[in-house]
């Protein structure tokens, strides 16, 4: 819509706000008010980036995680396989951009549970990593693990940065199934800008992931 | 997976003894985000109760109807099963040490709209006190079948000094 009738308006043109746009668009509107985040879009679990890994790969960094505009992030893995017998997935956090990748210093308490009826707790104070995403998995034909994790606080440089997780995997041990649920945090007030997912030892991994941001939290 | 439609926000800037999230007028599951919210005292914890509309009021619920079961966990000492009966009000979060760490979390109410039934949520939060991470992880009911509008945080003692409290329906 030419500047002189902006959103249907002649003189001045009414302020854009989610929740709150008023006047009359036409699509060049409504892309440049998408882009200004001025628009308003239902639907505010948004997909940041999915990577399917198809070839064994030992690091799965996420390093644009748009910290900047979540608060909330949400992250997804299906149909896991590790290419080494008996392999956690587990996840480290970045404050360099994906440069490096912190491997100290993190606490977690999580639970575990069986198919087999064998419940536990695992805990530290002084992990390499963000607790055991996953159950281990082996290179065994339906040894596939899920999982998904939030994550809070990241881009806030005030304030810890924190992540509550569960997964659902077939077991290498037994086997059998395996649940797990927890919660996870670095303690350190620092702006976190990359996620890594990684195997508790040598070992890489195979499936889908997905990073979301819950805006507007 | 479905949508998440932001029906109500707070963002706490200045020490308030309660936060209340309202909007929930239909039969969807609703989803409520905690990031960073730190109660003034040091080791406080974040409590729930359900609201419901009084004369046009959302009023936080105080009968003792409130029962809870969650996992308590703890990075530096043995896990508690946390439960409990007929309360005036049901446990969100852990301990929060100070504003640096804050408590954070997503609940799933379920069955708030609905008046001959109970509401429901489930809990799965973080928070950094007394020197470790904790979690709970888990359930709480009001058992009282009347519909409910919104829910009511608020700390054990004193204010909440910060943090960011949003309520999403699930579509």
């Amino acid at each position: 819509m030419a500047d002189d009738l902006k959103y249907g308006y002649k003189g001045a043109e009414p302020t854009q706000s989610f929740g709150n746009n008023t006047g009359v668009f036409d699509p060049n509107d409504i892309n440049n008010l998408i882009a200004n985040n001025q628009w308003t879009t239902f639907g505010q679990l948004e997909l940041i980036e999915t990577k399917d890994i198809t070839v064994m790969t030992a690091n799965i960094d996420f390093t644009d995680i748009k910290e900047n505009i979540y608060n909330v992030h949400f992250i997804t893995a299906n149909d896991v396989t590790s290419n080494t017998t008996g392999r956690h997935m587990v996840k480290q956090f970045s404050t360099d951009g994906g440069s490096t990748f912190v491997s100290s210093g993190y606490q977690y308490a999580q639970q575990y549970g069986t198919g087999a009826g064998s419940f536990g707790e695992t805990k530290s104070t002084s992990a390499s990593f963000l607790g055991y995403w996953t159950a281990s998995i082996s290179p065994l034909s339906n040894q596939t693990a899920q999982a998904y994790s939030y994550f809070y606080n990241l881009g806030d440089s005030t304030k810890y940065s924190f992540t509550t997780f569960q997964s659902s995997a077939w077991y290498s041990t037994g086997p059998n199934y395996q649940m797990i649920f927890g919660s996870a945090v670095y303690p350190s007030a620092n702006v976190v800008n990359a996620i890594r997912l990684k195997s508790d030892s040598t070992s890489s991994f195979t499936g889908q992931f997905s990073l979301y941001g819950i805006r507007y939290s | 997976m479905g949508k998440l439609v932001q029906v109500a926000t707070n963002t706490v800037s200045s020490p308030t003894a309660s936060v209340t999230l309202t909007g929930i007028d239909s039969d969807d599951v609703y989803m409520v985000t905690i990031v960073g919210a730190s109660p003034s005292s040091g080791s406080d914890e974040i409590r729930i109760r359900v609201t419901k509309d009084v004369a046009g009021t959302p009023t936080p619920q105080t009968t003792a109807n409130y029962d809870w079961a969650d996992k308590f966990l703890r990075a530096s000492a043995a896990f508690i099963n946390d439960y409990n009966t007929n309360q005036t009000s049901t446990r969100g979060t852990g301990n929060i040490d100070n504003a640096l760490n804050g408590g954070n979390g997503i609940f799933y109410l379920y069955n708030f709209n609905n008046s001959s039934e109970y509401s429901f949520i489930t809990i799965e939060s973080v928070t950094y006190g007394f020197s470790e991470g904790r979690g709970y992880q888990g359930g709480t009911v009001y058992t009282v079948a009347e519909a409910h509008n919104g829910v009511y945080f608020f700390p054990s003692t004193g204010n909440i000094d910060s943090g960011t409290f949003t309520l999403y329906k699930v579509v």
